[in-house]
């Protein structure tokens, strides 16, 4: 086999099966692998409109050709279903190790079908594939879960877990792998709680090979040196991690402050960076699978009432419970960071879940009662708390675990909630860069920025330096960044590596592990055809239309570089629609269909 | 003026903020960097024959990138302040 | 003289690249349980290191072999010759760092043979956690400490 081992899982969780199946070769092929092949299983099999929680709708495990291969960071695979959060394509990528191992143990992917009565987790080692009973594993946490598989499997088994606010449908968590990496958004934990499956350990002993080893060869040695000779994929994410951005997004006036209420500047920001993060609590960076850009942080707190340690935080999950929340305290952020992982829910969305309910309460629309305490912005002791108390399942957790869409619309005010299809929107103000107000209304999978990350031009001049505050030809830049994005996701490398790479050095890897001749353009086309498939998905699903809070198109910025701006979204929208080949509201055209041999 | 580094910049320079005289424009003062702070910021601001900004570096005043300004002749003034960053991105 | 690995475990980001390829190099394919090094990590110490033979100058796995299959290249690197291998793995049980393996797939032994003098581990490591040296030159922590010492005594102008 080209890259691919060949075999799909097929497991009926309900009637406690499982098959082996060949690898559908020509959807490999036309939609890449992980992220675009996931998805194309899914549609395939599942009607729009199950509900996200029910039995019918179906969770995949999917990775990609290049993962377990010694492509650059080739250790990605996607987790796939539909999200309950908020109602779209749910699709998201992760690192580590778990990946790579369900390939060498022989499988491409993992499609889970229906749900179990009591608890099971998926045993693999080789050719062993069976459904164990995990009814001691129930009500454990991330971290307990994994190590106490381990214990049981095995210390070689890579293990991929939820924990308990996934078991009782909070709406953000996710799928946990190896402790610290995650399918985070969209709350597929709580698809996999659904099914009463609590985890996959695995563990293989074969192998991944390439359809030409010596060129194969030839193009990872490349790429890997090309990256490693870029500032930002070769040395500055090792050093200060993806944290670096606080004070540029800052300083640019982008830094979304308490709920987006205040502005874009935090005057403490820098307390919270990266810089800080370096001199006071990093012991280590580290990589995922086959990585030479190493961002993740192996943090501790070593003392104080945040006395913790972990891995983490990043840039975003630090911005949510950092300027989003008005706290400056590095050392609190840390450990609410380290509680998301440990219980297993998205960081991202829980701090501006919380942002959201400080806002409420201090406009009064939330009783202290329902808390248990005054919540205001700028309290470290809170962010940890409610953060536990999400983790727990317990008290006011238990609102919290829906997200700020539904928080704040039982409150009362829903657009206080900063989502794009209930998903809580990441550290960027699309008001101070307007093509990351783009991205968000268009994402597939709700608010996101790894759907098409504009800020790195608009702000971080990579690859190419564009002005943020102009609208003029963010569409098509942002077509192509979600195309390029789709193709990353779906290849099984890490999206990182466009911080040193190009589609050349990509598309270089694909071609010889697959053995296609295709030309880099034929490649990326298949980034678009995994975007327009998803779009499908979410208008069958009866997705909501592309739009953004009402805060960021009326409420001008009060101060900073972009000082009376707003989101310039509509000006915008209707050239992306046009660059697309879809019509004005938004739906691909047949030609476009056709173009891209997709049946709609 | 204020004159802000961040991330590797820091390094060099031990400082994280300061107050300086103005200096006429943006050229004016990264070529001022490179006399006080020597070789080390000069390979980090300037291109190797010294005749251009870096395109490594990020030059904002008061927020804005000096490209989206008037680049190496954006000028200054006693009210503003000047931030230096290495290229850097994450996400 | 030859070269030898130096390993630094502060600098291993846990990555496996060297596992992949060393398997690679030795069997065109990626296949880490038939890779000579091993990452091993250490969670709650927040570190991790790669472990694979040195090529001790006293090597037990080359005594101890009944049919002398075991011997010692032009490299320095000691090497198993696959044809003489009756494979009785009794350097598996041998070597006191555990740096011989047997593969239940392939039925033979395997371990480091240096890829011939230019090990892939150390020329693919992103992080220089693995590197391979002349233990001739000025070893790099003894020099580390002396450009410390140059740091806090040196009066060197900074341009």
């Amino acid at each position: 086999m080209n890259a691919w081992v060949g075999t799909i899982l097929r497991v009926d969780l309900a009637a406690k099966t499982v098959v082996k199946e060949p690898l559908n070769i020509k959807d490999a092929h036309d939609y890449v692998g992980a992220r675009g092949l996931g998805t194309k299983y899914f549609c395939d099999e599942v009607d729009p409109k199950v509900e996200p929680l029910s039995a019918g709708n179906k969770l995949i495990y999917m990775t990609g050709p290049l993962t377990g291969t010694a492509a650059t960071s080739g250790g990605r695979f996607e987790v796939v279903a539909k999200s309950p959060l908020t109602g779209t394509i749910g699709a998201a990528n992760s690192g580590g190790y778990f990946g790579p191992e369900l390939k060498y143990a022989g499988y491409d992917g993992i499609i889970f079908e229906n749900a179990s009565e009591s608890p099971v987790y998926l045993y693999i080692k080789d050719d062993v594939v069976e459904l164990r009973d995990a009814s001691a594993l129930w009500g454990k946490s991330v971290f307990e879960t994994t190590d106490l598989l381990k214990e049981e499997c095995g210390s070689s088994f890579k293990i991929s877990c939820i924990g308990v606010p996934a078991e009782n449908g909070c709406l953000f968590s996710g799928v946990l792998n190896d402790k610290h990496r995650a399918a985070g958004r969209g709350g597929l934990g709580a698809v996999m709680g659904s099914k009463k499956l609590k985890a996959v350990a695995v563990r293989g002993t074969g192998a991944v090979t390439v359809a030409r080893p010596e060129k194969f060869l030839d193009a990872l040695t490349n790429a890997r040196k090309t990256l490693k000779a870029h500032p930002v994929g070769g040395s500055g994410l090792a050093a200060l991690g993806t944290q670096v951005l606080v004070n540029i997004i800052n300083e640019s006036g982008a830094l979304p402050t308490r709920n987006w209420r205040d502005g874009a500047y935090f005057p403490e920001a820098n307390e919270t960076g990266g810089e800080s993060l370096a001199e006071k609590y990093l012991v280590k960076n580290k990589g995922c699978f086959a990585c030479s850009i190493d961002c993740a942080r192996v943090t501790r707190v070593p003392d104080g009432p945040f006395k913790s340690s972990g891995e983490g935080p990043e840039y975003e999950a630090g911005w949510a419970y950092g300027a989003d929340c008005g706290v400056s305290d590095l050392a609190a952020i840390c450990k609410a960071n380290f509680l998301c992982n440990e219980h297993g829910i998205d960081p991202i969305t829980m701090g501006a879940t919380i942002a959201c309910a400080m806002e409420l309460y201090e406009m009064g629309a939330i009783p202290e009662s329902d808390i248990g305490f005054p919540l205001r912005f700028g309290d470290p002791h809170a962010i940890v708390k409610l953060t536990e108390a999400v983790g727990r399942f317990e008290g006011f957790g238990k609102i919290l675990a829906l997200g700020s869409y539904r928080l704040a619309e039982k409150y009362g005010h829903p657009e206080l909630s900063m989502s794009v299809k209930k998903q809580e929107m990441p550290a960027y103000d699309g008001r101070a860069i307007q093509g990351m107000a783009l991205e968000y209304a268009t994402s597939n999978r709700g608010a996101c920025h790894v759907r098409g990350y504009l800020t790195s031009p608009e702000i971080l001049g990579v690859p190419i330096k564009v002005d943020p505050f102009v609208t003029e030809g963010k569409a098509g830049l942002l077509k192509l960044f979600q195309d390029l994005t789709a193709l990353i996701d779906s290849t099984g490398i890490c999206l990182f590596t466009t911080f040193g790479l190009g589609l050349q050095e990509i598309a270089a890897q694909y071609r010889e592990a697959v053995g296609t001749d295709e030309t880099d353009d034929e490649i990326l086309l298949k980034g678009e055809r995994v975007w327009n498939l998803e779009k499908h998905f979410n208008i069958a699903a009866g997705v909501e239309k592309d739009t953004l809070p009402p805060r960021l198109l009326r409420e001008k910025l009060p101060g900073g570089p972009a000082a009376g701006k707003v989101a310039e979204l509509y000006v915008m929208l209707d050239e992306y629609y046009k660059v697309r080949g879809w019509d004005s509201d938004g739906v691909p055209t047949p030609e476009k269909n056709v173009e891209l041999g997709i049946d709609a | 003026m204020k004159l802000k580094f961040f991330a590797t910049y820091r390094e060099i320079t031990r400082c994280n903020e300061e107050d300086i005289p103005v200096p006429h424009d943006v050229w004016e003062l990264l070529t001022s960097l490179g006399e006080r702070y020597g070789a080390a910021i000069r390979v980090k601001l300037f291109t190797p024959d010294g005749g251009k900004i870096s395109d490594d570096a990020i030059i904002l005043v008061n927020g804005r990138n000096i490209l989206h300004l008037k680049g190496k002749d954006t000028p200054l003034d006693e009210a503003d302040a000047v931030s230096i960053f290495p290229m850097v991105a994450g996400g | 003289m030859s070269k030898q690995f130096i390993i630094k475990p502060e600098k291993c980001v846990s990555c496996r690249t060297c596992e992949l390829m060393c398997s690679f190099e030795h069997t065109k394919k990626f296949i880490p349980s038939l890779s000579s090094v091993t990452v091993f990590d250490y969670e709650a110490a927040m570190t991790s290191a790669p472990i694979m033979c040195m090529q001790c100058e006293e090597a037990c796995c080359l005594k101890v072999c009944p049919v002398e299959a075991i011997s010692r290249d032009g490299q320095g690197a000691v090497v198993i010759n696959k044809d003489k291998c009756i494979v009785c793995k009794m350097c598996v049980s041998a070597c006191p760092l555990g740096n011989i393996s047997f593969s239940p797939a392939t039925k033979k032994v395997f371990k480091c043979d240096l890829c011939g003098g230019s090990p892939k581990c150390a020329e693919f490591c992103p992080s220089g956690a693995i590197q391979f040296v002349d233990p001739t030159e000025s070893p790099d922590r003894k020099k580390a400490v002396a450009e410390h010492f140059k740091d806090v005594f040196g009066q060197e102008e900074l341009s």
